[in-house]
Order: C-alpha cells, then structure tokens, then sequence
C-alpha cells in the first residue's frame, strides 16, 4: 500500500506546491516511485513546477468520466520515477466538488498503486481539503513564520479534526450535539474540538474511543517554509507544543526549510531549484526532510476510503 | 483527549519534573512566556483575550509558587497528599542544587552590620572606652582595633561589608606602616572603616589617623 501525504496549509503562497514538487522530485531520485497528484482544485499549477507545460490529461477527466481508471490520467514528467495527474485543464466548476464524485476520487486515489503519493491540497478549510486531508493517517501542514499563515495553520488543524468528530455522525445527531456543547460550554464553544470532545465523551463513549484511537493514530507533521535567518528557528517546535498542550493533537515537527530568494528564480525559469541551486541551504533542507519522511512509519489508511 | 491547560499541575504547567531546580523552572518560565505573551508570534490567533489572560496568570501563579522554595515545598506537600506526587526517600526534604535563582533569598543578611547601624551607634555613644580613644589627639591601628572589639565585631564582617582585602585591614590594625597601601587608598580604607563601625565624625578621626601616621614616617 501507498504512503499518502496530503501537504497543505492554510494561506497561499506558503509553499505548498513548491514542497510537494520538491519532494517529489528527491523521493524520486531516492528509487521511489512517486505520483504527485494536483488537488488544489481550480488553481492548479503542479504541472508548471514540473515543467508539464502542456499536460494532455488532468483530472477532471476521471471525473467526468472520459477516462475510466484514474490510473489512466496518469502523466509522465521530465523526472524518472515521477509522474503527476495535473489539474491543468480541470473544468472551471470544478472547485465545488460534489460529495460522490469526492468519495470516488478518494477511493480510487486509496487503490493506486505507487510507492508515494504526495497530494497537493489547496489553501482554506473547504470540505473538500479537509476530507483529502483525512484520507491518510500522514500528512503535512506546512506554514511561514508569519502571522497570517500561523493563524490559519490553527484554524485548518481545528477544521480537520472538526471534520473528523464530524464525520461519525449524522446530521441530525451532530445538531444534538452542538446543542449539549453549546449548553454545557457556553457560546462560541463550538468552535472549539476539546470541547466537543467532551461532550462526546459524556453522550457517545463507544464514539469517543473511536474518535480517540483515530485521533492517536495522526501522524501529523508541521514543516516551517521560508525561514529567514532573523527568525526564531524554534517557532515550529513551539507551534507544534501549543497545539498538544491546547488541543491535545500529536504534531510533530519535521523541520525547517529556509527561504531563499533563488526559489523564485528557478520557478520563474521553470526548473528544479533542487537541481539548480544544490548546494544551497534550503536545498540541504529539502533533503533532509524528505529523509525524515521516508523513514517515519505508518502507512496505513484511514478504512472509511479503502 | 489531555488535560485541560487549568486542571494541571503547576509543573505541568511549566512541563519541568517535580524534581526541577530553581535554574530549570526559571528557564521553563522564559520559555513559556516566549509561546503565550501577547505579542508571541507562536501564540497568535490561537487563544482570545480572556483565554490568553487566565494562561498568563496560571504561569505566573506557578512560577512564583515553585520559584519560592518555602512555597514549592507546602505545594509539593499538597500535591502529596492529593496522591499527585510520590513523596520519594523524603524528597521534599531532599537537598536541591543551589539557589542562585531563588527569589526569597536576602541580599542584605550576608552584610549583617547594615541592619544594625542603630544599635552600633547606641554602643559607641555609651561605651566610655571608646570615647576615651575617639577623645585621643592622634589615632592608630591598636586603637582601631580596641573599638572594634569593644563593639563586637570580627574582622571578616568589616572586610565583607567594605570589601577591603582583609590582609589591608589586618595592616592597618596591627600597624605594619610598610604594608599599607598607597595614602589616597588608605584615607578610603579609613573611612569606609569607621563608617561600617558608626564612628563619627569619619572624615576628623580618618584625619587625626593619618596625621599620627605621617608622625611614625618622619620618625623613621
């Protein structure tokens, strides 16, 4: 079974599709054989770091059924081991994704057959990120060390384990429930899972213990993009403790990767940084982070897909 | 799901052991406050105001509670008896590395003279011996001494409160003329003397001191 590893983070411009291209491209070149697939649905641009200008098949294809097998829109890129489903030519809609076409792309993502499959997730807290996000038990959030990206890294670990309680339940029950949370905490509790845990605990135990085994079971990561070097290099390993001690979700971090005016370069060029500028520090990071995933562990997926 | 942030232990709170010394806590506390002050980029958005308060309040809480060892041991004690805390071989008791951090310690109680200036000046107004000597025209190193004794006061305490090197004030009281030091220095010496004593008017016995002293140079 694959490694998958959604990679999002809540704003744009933090470095989402850069990473996962990265990354990409040095699991690659370990042996790997790896599928980038492009799910930032509506402002995809996978293809244009990989250097896939033209891209003849995307994903919207399998979704409307022109191809069958989603391993059919699979594309080669210039990289050996590395190939990509491209979300270039995605139907201009397609941003809004109903529920059964989603649950299908889930399951069909869940079935291929790759070493590692890096999901490029889009910025928010849409349904549909959220839901790719809980299709594997990994996945990496990655943030810049500035206000406006950190605070929406808060709201998007909350809107996923949101999601998550969620998902047990059905519309009405989960209308009983945040009337007990919101009677029991107080307004504007809702907003917050530890305490929606409770109130699980209290009306569903068999529930909560589900909840809890699937909670224990995240192997999140947080990565620290662009970090200057007037930063505080702790940032990521502090961000990773306040979410533990607050929330009580296990993230760990997985390293920093430093900013470098040479990024904007090579993508403006439209080649690899990492094959451009390898000597560099961010470059070193890159590396080293991707060594640092390939050796954690955990693989399996989340049953509801597979 | 952990324990919420109130319901913690002040250790937890600051997440250093039970066992932690005054250096550790205190460390714990600046790293704690770099992730929960209000202007804390690690922090930001995470919490709302009130929410940010109560956390700044438990910490401080916390940490003045486990930072005064007085208090961190009637805590421990607490937390022992709530069955929170193994009362190890007696830890509570147990000897800690040194407090160079601890709050509650006293800076003046090394220097004790500074607390007792009323009474020492009591002494020296009643003592007649004393004032036969301060009455004398000239003042030497014996006489120095003889005050000194009269009011109480070892040696060692006048060389920690003026930080005179205590082989200087050992010179001077047994007047070894060749080991003093410079005259500039000495009248200083003198008057930082007398004053740590209470002897008045310093400035008119450091004088009549001085003065005695050039008399033994012209005669040697």
């Amino acid at each position: 079974m694959a490694h998958i590893w959604p990679i999002g983070g809540g704003k744009g411009g933090s470095g989402k599709s850069f990473l996962a291209s990265s990354l990409g491209r040095v699991l690659a070149g370990l042996g790997k054989k790896t599928l980038l697939i492009d799910l930032d649905l509506g402002a995809a641009n996978l293809h244009t770091l990989l250097d896939v200008p033209y891209p003849v098949k995307c994903l919207s294809d399998f979704i409307h059924k022109k191809i069958p097998l989603l391993e059919n829109t699979v594309l080669e890129t210039p990289v050996p081991n590395l190939y990509l489903i491209s979300g270039a030519h995605d139907n201009l809609d397609i941003a809004n994704l109903p529920y059964e076409q989603k649950v299908k792309t889930l399951k069909a993502i869940s079935k291929l057959n790759y070493e590692w499959i890096l999901l490029d997730l889009g910025a928010g807290t849409s349904f549909n990120t959220l839901d790719f996000f809980l299709i594997s038990q990994n996945s990496i959030f990655i943030t810049t060390p500035e206000p406006t990206s950190i605070e929406n890294i808060y709201r998007l670990v909350r809107s996923i384990y949101f999601r998550r309680i969620r998902q047990y339940f059905n519309a009405a029950d989960f209308k009983v429930l945040e009337e007990q949370v919101i009677q029991q905490f107080g307004e504007g509790s809702f907003n917050k899972p530890d305490c929606i845990m409770q109130a699980v605990k209290r009306a569903h135990p068999e529930k909560s213990l589900q909840l809890e085994n699937d909670f224990n079971s995240f192997g999140f990561k947080l990565v620290l993009n662009q970090l200057r070097k007037q930063d505080n290099i702790a940032l990521g390993a502090q961000i990773c403790k306040i979410i533990e001690k607050h929330l009580g979700f296990q993230i760990d971090f997985a390293g920093n990767v430093a900013f470098d005016d040479r990024v904007h370069d090579a993508v403006c060029q439209r080649v690899s940084f990492l094959d451009r500028y390898p000597y560099t520090r961010t470059a070193y990071d890159l590396r080293e982070l991707s060594k640092r995933l390939v050796n954690s562990t955990s693989e399996q997926l989340l049953m509801r897909y597979s | 799901m952990k324990k919420n942030f109130a319901n913690l232990n002040y250790y937890e709170i600051l997440d250093v052991t039970p066992d932690a010394a005054f250096f550790e806590i205190r460390h714990a506390y600046n790293a704690a406050m770099q992730m929960y002050r209000a202007d804390s980029l690690v922090s930001y958005s995470f919490f709302s105001l009130e929410e940010r308060q109560e956390i700044l309040n438990l910490l401080e809480k916390a940490y003045l509670t486990l930072i005064n060892g007085k208090e961190r041991k009637n805590y421990d004690k607490e937390l022992i008896q709530l069955g929170i805390l193994e009362n190890v071989g007696g830890r509570a008791g147990a000897k800690r590395s040194a407090g160079i951090y601890d709050a509650s310690r006293q800076w003046g109680r090394a220097a004790v003279l500074k607390n007792n200036t009323t009474s020492l000046r009591e002494k020296v107004a009643q003592n007649k011996r004393i004032n036969e000597i301060l009455s004398k025209q000239e003042i030497n190193g014996a006489d120095l001494k003889a005050i000194r004794n009269e009011l109480g006061v070892a040696i060692e305490k006048i060389a920690g409160e003026t930080k005179i090197r205590l082989d200087y004030l050992i010179s001077i009281e047994e007047d070894k003329v060749k080991r003093l030091p410079a005259a500039a220095f000495l009248k200083g010496f003198i008057k930082s003397y007398l004053k740590c004593l209470c002897i008045e008017p310093s400035d008119d016995v450091c004088v009549r001191y001085m003065d005695g002293l050039a008399r033994i140079g012209k005669n040697n």
